[in-house]
């Protein structure tokens, strides 16, 4: 454990590292689902292996979390009950359309990199690390993310229409990311968090709303007369990060623990 | 949909090689996917990718494999110089011998 974490701040860690990797660990499981049946073979192939960067992330968080509480990491990822995963409830959300897939990832994606971005600076050295090297794997991601949010909203109707509705749907959701964490006064006054997630957000809404309203898509948000940011007009969902969420994340959680609950000591 | 052609460097002043190819839309989602299956793995320094369209082409055997004509002639090598002169030396040693 790095010298910054005092023990004081040891359970809002846990917490945020929670947090993190189950974010990357539930999407990486939802995009999975894309697996074989993407549009085309490129995509999918592009898609599977995008998937598989986010569940990395998660394991390089889940080892990290193992480091500190000695249980290891696939106990971690597995044996925990739905209630106690720490996502947000955006990316446990069944795998509906081609443009829900899109608009969720690009969603998450663009405030995850605000995220990452600010967790380089943390005073957690074994965090800032590993986000200073998930930082440029984004990079791509967000490339990809732009090219096809670009492409359905200019493509047809059609395309168009199931974008814009995805995206009205998922607005609550996504703003559910910046829910403020157990513990986060700790965690900034410590500096493992080094922008609280109302920072994170106003600085991700300015990044995403000019982008949204060249395009003429969803983003309800409006600048705030006093502080000049930019404020959501839609309530967003909360309770992910104290462990409450839909009906979506158990089924998830039964296919994905159901190999693993077979035989939890089971030496492979 | 286009397949497009892609050629990677290894190396900065390394020759271009052929990777393979993607297929995509249009070059933009061509460099997307071109990433993905031949620049992942930090195996690419550089990528080209080339619209298999716009490459052209020759694969004319009478022009890339001409027939075995003997061009000899063209080089010091097809002259056997040291016969002739190993020739030459002894016919003119065997008339210089005293009777």
């Amino acid at each position: 454990m790095s010298d910054n974490a005092t023990n004081t701040d040891t359970t809002a860690l846990q917490t945020l590292l929670t947090a993190l990797a189950d974010d990357e660990f539930i999407l990486g499981y939802r995009n999975s689902e894309w697996t074989g049946i993407a549009p085309m073979l490129e995509e999918d192939v592009a898609f599977s292996s995008m998937s598989q960067d986010e569940i990395g992330h998660a394991r390089l968080l889940y080892q990290m979390l193992a480091e500190l509480t000695g249980t290891p990491a696939d106990r971690i990822a597995y044996a925990r009950e739905p209630g106690e995963f720490l996502n947000c409830q955006l990316v446990e959300r069944r795998k509906l359309d081609w443009a829900h897939a899109i608009a969720r990832y690009f969603l998450y994606d663009t405030a995850d990199h605000v995220r990452v971005e600010s967790l380089t600076r943390s005073s957690y050295a074994p965090l800032a690390n590993a986000m200073q090297k998930i930082v440029r794997e984004e990079k791509y991601h967000l490339m990809h993310g732009d090219i096809w949010v670009k492409r359905l909203a200019g493509f047809s109707p059609d395309a168009r229409e199931r974008l814009t509705s995805a995206l009205e749907s998922l607005w609550p959701d996504a703003l559910g990311m910046f829910e403020p964490l157990p513990g986060e006064a700790e965690l900034v006054a410590s500096g493992i968090l080094p922008s609280a997630t109302s920072d994170m957000q106003a600085e991700w809404l300015e990044q995403v709303a000019p982008y949204f309203e060249s395009l003429g898509l969803p983003c309800p948000v409006e600048r705030d007369a006093s502080t000049g940011r930019y404020v959501p007009t839609v309530e967003p969902v909360y309770g992910g990060r104290r462990g409450e969420h839909t009906p979506e994340l158990a089924e998830l959680w039964e296919e994905m623990t159901s190999v693993y609950r077979l035989d939890p000591e089971a030496v492979w | 949909m286009a397949v497009f052609e892609v050629f990677q460097q290894a190396r900065e002043g390394k020759a271009f090689e052929h990777g393979g190819n993607v297929v995509a839309p249009d070059a933009e989602m061509a460099i997307l996917y071109a990433r993905e299956f031949y620049g992942r793995r930090q195996e690419a320094h550089r990528l080209w990718v080339v619209p298999r369209e716009c490459i052209v082409e020759i694969n004319d055997p009478d022009l890339l494999h001409p027939p075995a004509v003997d061009r000899s002639y063209r080089t010091v090598g097809g002259y056997s110089v040291r016969d002739t002169l190993r020739a030459t030396r002894g016919a003119v040693a065997g008339s210089a011998q005293p009777d």
